[in-house]
């Protein structure tokens, strides 16, 4: 018994298997997490190595460079590039994507041990990190407060950011832009000096008086006593009776030489949050507050853990006094959810499409029925694979169904139809489910096999793009078994159940047969076997048609019409914007600025009308030190980040997408001129989906020469009009006072570099002296000069710094002069460089003609000797990606087209019939993507060309289903061109009902406007345009050539047929008879 | 005693089983896959790429006097469905054990 003849026969038993593959499924969906992308391991790792005391230089010399040269050695690395600043070098070394980054760590772990030896001795134990995408913070609230304000960060602290990172898949919370308290004795340099104390003297003095000391114990008579002192401060105000010195027989107290502030940290981050309100006049409310930073684990899923963390908010607001409150400022749950909401509606969309077109072509509900119930079984299954290989619901996932829709009705069609005809010839629809399925069983695995040769290589590619694709490959592989399994049991069983041999006559039937079959269908059969007929007596004119129009139709490509870009830039809906005022600003400038365009942008799109700005958060000033976040990004009084959250693309009230938004904003910071740097980024993340840069790499050793060669190029590419923005990576130099000891006159006063450079630390950075202790919690006590007499650089110079020898001032025993001091190196492949990013403008132009634009340039550079010895350009970033990514798809593509050739020739057992359909299908599949790309003014890029890829194995198919039937016709017996007129005729049904449900099925994702389109829209762009010029090629084209071949088969073979009979000689003896007659 | 010899559709096999049971014709033997194509029309089966239909033959031994009614069943599910097609030879059979 067969597959098929067993499903027929035992219907009870198809069905439950069925049924189980579906609910598995389901309970698999029902277990799968929900993500934006495919869980992409980390592929980097970070080495941070400390040398206390070292500047930039010395790091590179010392520390980076003999790490460098060691960790180069380790298997799959990329790149290796390298920070090196005041005091430590920080090592990122990049893999390529898809090794284990746990035995890479561990080989990178044997490397440092080798190279621990050669590194300087105060140099500390090299720290590796995994760094992953998964740093970027999940959640950002915003806290606001009124009276609380000064225990704001206590409070925050205990009672939101404790009890949120207990949640499982929590990395961690940080606080920022609330002070902490900290107890300053704020000392008069003056009166220090008058009474002959020190900063340090002072500081001793409290730390000797802070502290409680146990006694031990003794007895009295019958009891025990343990003896204590307790000295310490219950009070900081206490701490101003304490004597801390002697003038004569005097005692000097501390508040004769100083005060007591029991305050906030001095420097401390601010952090002002805009938000869209009703109720206020201006249609937006901003207000001072502080910031909490959630970042999850790597590995865990962002949508659960932002949920578990919102669905806590309003628990935690209870706890917290009443004038505290709670926002939301980013929340990137809000855009995966958008996102994947809106690739459902497309799936949706699809399926019905879909059925339409079935209903349309057969006519009958009941067969509609039995074709549309194989798209959920075969989607369902896939669920399954997601759920044991521990994958996600994301973009790629949900693409690859609405993808598959199209594709899996195929083969449930091609085994209908055979079932249908077999039960109008008089079979009953059992015997006819059996023997129909029977009959076609074989082609229907081959198309399969063609589909499967296209997507398996899929889960082969390497790389980034690899990582992405390997899902969308395994998936439409199962999908595809799955639909070809249902196609041959689940169809004819239904078949046997659902179909009637008797037609019903209904109105519908009588309305269907006479409107849509005689009145559309027949009539369009007819249409297409006369032209097939004229083409194939014309075949001459017909191969010169199409090159004509294969040649005019690649000129967008040609003249480069058609721009180039990695990965779609995805609205998400976020824009981080940094801003750098000359360094040394002080704080409260940038705020003034950072208020002034934070209100610009809340009234011109934050308002309830307007609906485009949600929340509008920025920072300003130094960061506290122990602020994870913060101080992995770049801090300082001169320093403005903004953290923009903008509605969901539906919800906008204006029309108006980020880049747009981000382009304006460019507009608008161009007004100030004091602005050294502007970097507005728009999807929060560069690359995938995110930002597209252009990215240059100068590469030399003097750093002078490097600068100029970077302003030179810089200005030539801010002349581009495709260039929006223009980051440089490396810092500007700093200013710095420095003070020149002269040793022989330190040396004098008893004193030495390291005595005299404490001086001026305890001066101006100050002394922690101890601890106040209250409640359980340990605050600072810190000794330095008033703030007043820190303002002034005079100051340094009237340090006063008394010795054993006596006592000096600093004028007298050293200099102090200003410099400029490079505050970071950076490295790449162990050379120095320094790297320009171009901010591409979609609107205006695209990552291929802005890099071609500065390739050219660099070739100018080159040829009038500019770049010599170890000066070099070189292109990076998204750029380098494409073409990693455009060369692995490539490589794919051929591949892919060697195994449907494989596949073809082994079914039709020929070398030539699969020659024939690729030769038209393939280049017209690339004719339509690029016709399509040029109406729309999408650009090539990954997805777009991924689509292309998968377009090799959908095309082919059509050229296959209509050579078979030509061999089917000559096998019967009909002539050449009476069998290609014959199969056309008849399979046109086919083909187009085939290539309808594809299109269809892609047309939700090409037109679809929600949130992510820019995604898919490529993707389903070019499938749509290439499916439809190929399909018409291969239906008017593949006939034409058919018969140019099978003419020069049947002369050759008619040739040695006559050279075996020997009677070649009388054949051309009456060939030449002939023309003569002919002339005559 | 005489042999039936039944070409026809694997299609009508089901009915052509039955039919013979209908007429208390019991026993058979059936060739479940075979070729052949009829010498006045209809369509080959050969179970190629071209010709993809099959047929099942059965060959039934039964008394003279049954042999009319089996005939008579068969040229009934003949006539239901002439597009399959069905055969029925009658031929002596001389001996048996």
């Amino acid at each position: 018994m067969t597959l098929y003849e067993g499903a027929v026969r035992r219907p009870i038993m198809t069905t439950l298997v069925f049924i189980a593959i579906a609910i598995f499924g389901l309970f698999s969906l029902s277990k799968l997490p929900i993500d934006l992308m495919p869980d992409i391991d980390t592929n980097m790792i970070m080495v941070m190595e400390t040398y206390p005391g070292a500047s930039a230089e010395d790091i590179e010399n010392n520390v980076t460079r003999p790490l460098e040269n060691t960790l180069n050695s380790v298997n799959y690395l990329k790149h290796i590039t390298s920070q090196s600043q005041e005091n430590y070098a920080m090592i990122t070394l990049e893999f390529e994507y898809g090794y284990d980054i746990d035995a890479l760590t561990n080989d990178v772990r044997d490397k440092l041990d080798m190279v621990s030896s050669a590194l300087p001795d105060g140099a500390g134990t090299p720290i590796i990190f995994k760094f992953s995408t998964d740093m970027i913070p999940i959640l950002v609230l915003s806290a606001q407060a009124k009276e609380s304000t000064p225990a704001l960060y206590k409070i925050l602290d205990d009672q939101v950011a404790n009890p949120l990172a207990r949640i499982a898949g929590v990395g961690s919370v940080s606080v920022s832009g609330a002070a902490e308290r900290t107890i300053y004795i704020y000392c008069d340099p003056n009166k220090l000096e008058a009474y002959g104390l020190t900063i340090n003297g002072i500081a001793g003095v409290i730390s000797a008086e802070n502290v409680n000391v146990p006694g031990g114990s003794f007895d009295t008579g019958n009891n025990a006593y343990t003896l204590r002192v307790e000295g310490e401060f219950d009070d900081p105000q206490e701490m101003l009776d304490l004597v801390v010195g002697h003038k004569g027989d005097q005692l000097v107290y501390l508040r004769d030489v100083a005060e007591v502030k029991d305050g906030l940290q001095e420097r401390a981050q601010k952090v002002t949050t805009f938000f869209t309100n009703e109720s206020d006049p201006r249609g937006y409310s901003g207000e001072q507050g502080a910031m909490i930073i959630v970042q999850k684990q790597s590995g865990a899923n962002s949508v659960a853990i932002s949920e578990k963390v919102l669905a806590m908010l309003p628990q935690i607001q209870k706890t917290l006094p009443s004038d505290v409150t709670l926002g939301v400022i980013v929340n990137t749950s809000e855009n995966i959810y958008a996102t994947i909401g809106s690739l459902e509606e497309i799936i949706v969309y699809a399926m019905l499409f879909v059925a339409l077109v079935c209903f349309l072509f057969l006519g009958r509900w009941r067969a509609v029925v039995v074709i549309v119930l194989t798209i959920p079984l075969s989607l369902v299954a896939s669920f399954i694979y997601l759920a044991v290989v521990g994958s996600s619901i994301n973009m790629i996932s949900l693409s690859c169904l609405s993808i598959a829709i199209g594709n899996v009705v195929d083969d449930a069609i091609v085994v209908l139809e055979n079932v249908t005809n077999h039960i109008e010839r008089g079979s009953e629809p059992k015997q006819a489910a059996i023997h129909g399925t029977n009959e076609v069983a074989i082609s229907v695995i081959a198309s399969t096999l063609t589909m499967i040769g296209v997507f398996f290589p899929l889960t082969m590619v390497s790389g980034m793009t690899g990582v992405l694709f390997k899902e969308l490959g395994w998936m439409m592989c199962i999908i595809m078994i799955v639909s070809t399994t249902s196609a041959l049991t689940f169809t004819p069983m239904m078949c046997s159940q659902m179909l009637r041999l008797k037609k019903r006559e209904s109105w519908f039937s009588r309305w269907y047969d006479h409107f849509i079959v005689r009145g559309l269908l027949d009539k369009l059969d007819h249409w297409y076997a006369k032209r097939i007929n004229w083409a194939v007596r014309h075949r001459k004119t017909m191969v010169a048609a199409i090159a004509v129009f294969f040649v005019v139709s690649m000129l967008p490509a040609v003249f480069g019409l058609i721009g180039t870009g990695f990965f779609p830039q995805q609205d998400s809906g976020r824009i981080s914007v940094k801003l750098e005022l000359p360094i040394g600003t002080r704080q409260a400038r940038a705020e003034e600025i950072a208020n002034e365009l934070a209100n610009t942008w809340m009234s011109r799109w934050g308002t309830p009308d307007k609906k485009v700005l949600k929340a509008c958060n920025f920072t300003t000033g130094q960061a506290d030190t122990d602020n994870t976040f913060a101080s992995m990004q770049s801090n300082g009084t001169h320093i403005i980040s903004f953290n923009i959250a903008m509605y969901k693309v539906a919800q906008r009230g204006m029309k108006i997408s980020m880049y747009e938004v981000g382009n304006q904003m460019r507009q608008d910071l161009k007004k100030y001129p004091e602005l050294a740097k502007i970097q507005v980024t728009e999807g929060g993340q560069r690359g995938m989906g995110g930002q597209t840069t252009a990215d240059f790499e100068i590469y030399g050793y003097d750093l002078a020469y490097t600068d100029s060669l970077t302003n030179l190029m810089k200005t030539y590419m801010e002349s581009l009009p495709g260039v929006s923005q223009i980051n440089i990576s490396r810092p500007d130099r700093q200013p710095e006072v420095q003070v020149d000891f002269d040793r022989k006159k330190l040396a004098r006063y008893g004193l030495n570099t390291q005595t005299a450079g404490m001086y001026l630390r305890s001066a101006f950075n100050g002394t922690t002296a101890s601890y106040f202790r209250e409640d359980g919690e340990e605050y600072d006590i810190i000794v330095r000069y008033t703030p007043e007499v820190r303002e002034d650089v005079k100051t340094i110079e009237n340090i006063w710094m008394p010795s054993a020898a006596g006592a000096v001032r600093v004028r007298d025993v050293g200099q102090v002069v200003e410099r400029e001091t490079l505050p970071t190196i950076e490295r790449k492949d162990r050379q120095r460089v320094n790297t320009m990013s171009c901010v591409v403008n979609a609107d205006v132009s695209d990552l291929g003609s802005v890099v071609k634009a500065g390739q050219a340039y660099i070739e100018q550079l080159r040829n009038e000797g500019y770049l010599s010895g170890d000066t070099d350009i070189q292109v990076s970033g998204s750029y380098e990606d494409q073409q990693d990514s455009f060369k692995d798809l490539t490589v794919l593509g051929i591949l892919i087209l060697l195994i449907v050739f494989i596949v073809m020739a082994a079914q039709f057992e020929s070398w030539s019939d699969p020659f024939i359909i690729m030769l038209v299908s393939i280049p017209f599949t690339f004719t339509g993507i690029v016709l399509a790309l040029w109406i729309t003014g999408i650009d090539l890029n990954i997805m777009s060309m991924l689509g292309g890829v998968m377009l090799i194995g959908i095309v082919v198919k059509n050229g296959i289903v209509l050579i078979d039937y030509i061999h089917l016709l000559r096998e019967r017996g009909e002539s050449v061109i009476s069998a290609v007129v014959h199969a056309g005729r008849s399979r046109l049904r086919p083909v187009l009902m085939t290539t309808l449900t594809t299109l269809l099925g892609m047309l939700p994702m090409a037109i679809g406007t929600g949130q992510g389109s820019e995604m898919w829209q490529p993707m389903g762009v070019s499938i749509i345009g290439g499916l439809l010029v190929s399909t018409v090629m291969t239906l008017v084209v593949v006939p034409s050539i058919y018969c140019i071949v099978q003419g020069v088969k049947i002369k050759t073979e008619r040739k040695l047929w006559a050279n075996k009979l020997g009677v070649e000689a009388e054949w051309n003896k009456k060939r030449h008879k002939i023309k003569t007659l002919r002339k005559k | 005693m005489k042999g039936i010899f039944i070409a026809f559709d694997q299609a009508h096999r089901d009915e052509v089983v039955a039919g013979l049971a209908s007429c208390m014709q019991h026993g058979y033997t059936m060739f479940p896959d075979t070729w052949g194509r009829g010498t006045n029309g209809g369509i080959p089966h050969y179970g190629s790429h071209a010709w993809p239909g099959q047929n099942s033959a059965i060959f039934a031994v039964c008394e003279d006097d049954r042999v009319e009614r089996i005939l008579e069943r068969l040229r009934k599910i003949d006539k239901e469905r002439p597009q399959l097609g069905l055969r029925a030879f009658v031929v002596p059979v001389e001996q048996a054990i």
